[in-house]
């Protein structure tokens, strides 16, 4: 993105306003803010459905492998960038009665032959390891679950850049850790450009390698993920720093930082606990809240 | 956990092969049988109608072995037959031939048959439709319907619609416990129930149509609107005999209504 | 000693498909406590609050609130004593301003137009919004929905509040907010009860917290107690995993430290011990 500017249909406030951002093969590059800084909207524009798809006024460049994003139809952006948003349920088709089927309906929609169907499902179920869903049902899935599924129906797609918006706000801390752990995984293992916006900044400084700081729809910090994250200023922008760095803050301001030598706390926060189930359980009763 | 599949193909419980010969048959087949069948049943005059239409249902489930599944459908009919046992036997228009005189009540032979006969018609009609729905998938009459021309949206449409039902329930019972729990009063006297019209309505509204957008987003961003046709996972056979079949079934059924509407189809 | 504010004797709930989400569940609470309720989804931690409130009835057992058992009395009633904010602001905002969406509550109980405007005022102040009175609430963002939500039940004045998911979906300065809410409730002798799945919200705010499990509470205590080492099974068995500042204190063997403040403290404490 080069001055990227959007404002939405019939608003004439730009949400956006000026950013200039760059995601590059196999980086991950994470986006904090406050809310209302625009890091949806900024989701929305990377991955073209602004203005595509919702409209709007669009100005500046934004790239999706090359081309202008405003000269692609829906269809061609989608197969460049896939986005990952809060709610599982509305992302999941509603049509299909298994994951399968689910995953599949990307490529069914371009209509790719069978066998490369089938590849790009398998491919798919194996980059976030969940095979093992294949023969359920979307809709009875747990919200970690259902998140990974519509997560790889994306990914059947091939994207070259996944935008991620917010991915486990709506989870539970179970769902987190499902999520987390995949997108930790897929972010080492692939090629893939990812963008991702959160809250939960230790996640962020788990698995990005880039953070930008997007405050009323600019940019105002941009570096490496250490160093955004361990920037005292990032409190004034209203974002949280990652518990391990807090902590050590904290415990430096009271001025036993060497109790804490040898600790690595970020590695500490994601300690599994002996005897903890994987997540990936069984489906929710029918019927049940929680 | 699934049972192991071979990976390079599409699974088994994707595929879903049909369990029968009258299963396997084009879904359009066997809506155009049930649509002959229904057609006839109510559009020839007569017992012979609806008598022929549900020996040849019966027929038909005995040998798709869905019989014993007919049960439930036949049931769920029962209190609509009942109304109209009553209300034609009892009170048909004009009648005379009184069967028997119980107090006020005055049944007639003519009201009798008429009752009979309708029932056969909504039994018959019933049946036809019920062995259509349990021996075709949803699935396969709107892939079968889209590859005829429904098109990828008016497919969406109609599963996304069947779909939505339970979550609009689902919404609509966590708005009124919102908004029960702020006062609003659901349990009271009438008046204060339609106050609370607005307050239910309004986020219901709402909620439904920002998710039309965030679906719209997500339908978008797994190419939704791609041109040419979407690739079809389960093959759905047709073939010359099935065609033929659907045609002699279609206009046989239109030209025996229309025979008995006109009087010249001298059946009982 | 005086009646609890929440009596929950013996409950069980039966979910109408036979789901049994509630099983065997005592608890007391006291006026004035502030009590968080954790677990995973399906352990049955928003089905017990709305048993609180009347929306959901026992299928055996009792609720008693404030001394009176719940019986037969009215949703709308029991709204005077228990105020409930929901997780998803959507599901009930339905004004076209800020300030007809926050006196709805007040109307519905009663309240007269001077009482209900200051009542308005003050919950607005509460919760950062006062000078959006006359704004629709879809031109704020998620996050302000969600203080403007908590406002039209704090606008009630209700002597016990429970929020479900407070802090889900805020940013930074928005759980800042709502955790200067909850001890200003408390401060002012409310109960306070929430449901939440954000670990350090629940150590730092909270003193008591519940664990649920299957529909079951399996572990009933202090923030130190629910995260101290020897509870970290029972809350990885509803896939809750302790706060970070707990884990530092467990490896530096400080005992229970579920706060970055309590850790920093006991490190001092222990090196002054230490001199």
């Amino acid at each position: 993105m080069r001055d990227a500017r959007y404002a939405y249909a019939g608003t004439s406030r730009q949400v956006l306003a000026g950013v200039d951002l760059d995601v590059e093969a196999g980086r991950v590059v994470a986006v904090v803010g406050p809310n209302e800084a625009g890091k949806s909207t900024l989701c929305l524009v990377a991955a073209g459905l602004a203005p595509i798809a919702i409209g709007g006024r669009l100005e500046g460049s934004v790239l999706l492998g090359g081309d202008e994003t405003a000269g692609l139809a829906a269809y061609q952006a989608a197969q460049r960038c896939g986005i990952l948003f809060q709610n599982p349920a509305t992302q999941l088709s509603g049509t299909t009665s298994t994951v399968w089927e689910e995953i599949a309906f990307g490529p069914r929609n371009l209509g790719l032959d069978i066998g490369a169907i089938v590849e790009r499902v398998e491919g798919a179920m194996a980059t976030l390891d969940i095979a093992g869903l294949a023969d359920r049902d979307p809709q009875r899935l747990s919200g970690g679950q259902a998140q990974l599924v519509a997560l790889a129906s994306v990914l059947a797609l091939r994207p070259s850049l996944l935008v991620l918006d917010e991915p486990t706000s709506q989870l539970d801390p179970a769902g987190t850790r499902l999520v987390g752990d995949a997108l930790g995984r897929f972010a080492a293992d692939n090629g893939t450009a990812v963008l991702l916006v959160e809250h939960k900044t230790g996640l962020v400084a788990r698995i990005a390698d880039e953070v930008a700081v997007l405050v009323g729809g600019r940019i105002v910090e941009h570096g490496p993920t250490a160093e955004i994250l361990g920037d005292p200023a990032l409190a004034e922008h209203g974002v949280d720093p990652p518990p391990a760095v807090r902590i050590e803050r904290a415990v430096a301001a009271a001025g036993r930082s060497g109790d804490l030598a040898g600790l690595d706390l970020a590695a500490l926060e994601v300690d599994p606990i002996a005897g903890a189930p994987r997540p990936t359980g069984a489906p929710l009763p029918t019927g049940a809240r929680a | 956990m699934i049972d192991a599949h071979r990976p390079g193909v599409v699974p088994g419980f994707v595929l879903r092969p049909p369990t029968g010969s009258y299963h396997a048959l084009n879904p359009s087949t066997k809506l155009v049988l049930a649509f002959a069948e229904a057609a006839v049943a109510f559009g020839v005059r007569g017992w012979t109608g609806p008598l022929v239409v549900i020996a040849i249902v019966i027929a038909t489930a005995t040998a798709a072995r869905v019989g014993r599944s007919l049960v439930p459908f036949a049931l769920a009919v029962i209190p609509l037959v009942a109304s109209i046992l009553l209300v034609n036997t009892f009170l048909f228009p004009g009648a005379t031939d009184v069967i028997a005189r119980i107090g006020p009540l005055a049944p007639t032979w003519t009201g009798l048959e008429a009752a009979l006969q309708a029932t056969l018609r909504v039994a018959a009609f019933a049946l036809s439709v019920a062995v259509f729905a349990l021996t075709t998938p949803t699935d396969d009459l709107l892939a079968d319907l889209e590859r005829r021309g429904l098109g990828r949206r008016g497919v969406f449409v109609i599963g996304a619609a069947i779909g939505m039902i339970p979550r609009m329930v689902e919404r609509a019972s966590e708005i009124t416990d919102s908004q029960r729990a702020r006062g609003l009063d659901t349990e009271g006297s009438r008046w204060r129930r339609i106050r609370g019209v607005v307050p239910l309505a309004a986020p219901m509204i709402i909620g439904a149509l920002s998710e039309v957008e965030e679906r719209t987003m997500a339908l978008e961003a797994r190419a939704f609107s791609a041109p040419g046709r979407r690739t079809i996972l389960r093959p759905l056979p047709d073939s010359a005999w099935q065609r033929i079949v659907r045609w002699v079934a279609g206009l046989g059924a239109i030209i025996l209504v229309a025979a008995s509407v006109a009087g010249l189809l001298p059946v009982p | 000693m005086s009646e609890p504010a929440i009596l929950v004797e013996n409950v069980a709930f039966d979910y109408p498909r036979g789901v049994r989400a509630l099983d065997g569940i005592d608890l007391r609470i006291d006026g004035g406590e502030r009590v968080v309720v954790v677990g995973q989804n399906g352990s049955g931690k928003s089905t017990l609050v709305r048993q609180f409130n009347g929306l959901l009835r026992p299928t055996a057992g009792s609720v008693s609130i404030n001394g009176r058992p719940i019986g037969r009395r009215h949703v709308a009633d029991l709204a005077r004593e228990v105020g409930l904010a929901f997780q998803n602001p959507d599901r009930q905002i339905f004004a076209g301003t800020v300030r007809a969406e926050v006196a709805f509550g007040p109307r519905n109980l009663g309240l007269g137009e001077t009482e209900r405007d200051a009542a308005v005022e003050r919950a607005l102040a509460t919760v950062g919004l006062a000078g959006d009175e006359a704004t629709n609430p879809y031109d704020l963002g998620f996050s302000r929905r969600k203080l403007l939500a908590l406002a039209s039940i704090l606008a009630m004045d209700t002597p016990i509040v429970i929020l479900d998911e407070p802090t889900t979906g805020q940013d930074a300065r928005g759980i800042e907010r709502v955790q200067r809410i909850v001890a200003d409730l408390s401060a002012a002798g409310r109960t306070v009860i929430a449901v939440s799945h954000d670990m350090r919200f629940v150590a730092e705010s909270f003193e008591r917290v519940v664990v649920m499990r299957a529909g079951r509470i399996v572990l009933d205590g202090t923030p130190a107690g629910a995260f101290a080492e020897a509870a970290w099974p029972t809350l990885a068995s509803t896939y809750l995993e302790p706060p970070l500042a707990a884990r530092v204190g467990a490896r530096l063997g400080l005992g229970a430290t579920p706060t970055e403040a309590a850790l920093v403290g006991a490190l001092t404490a222990r090196a002054t011990a230490g001199r």
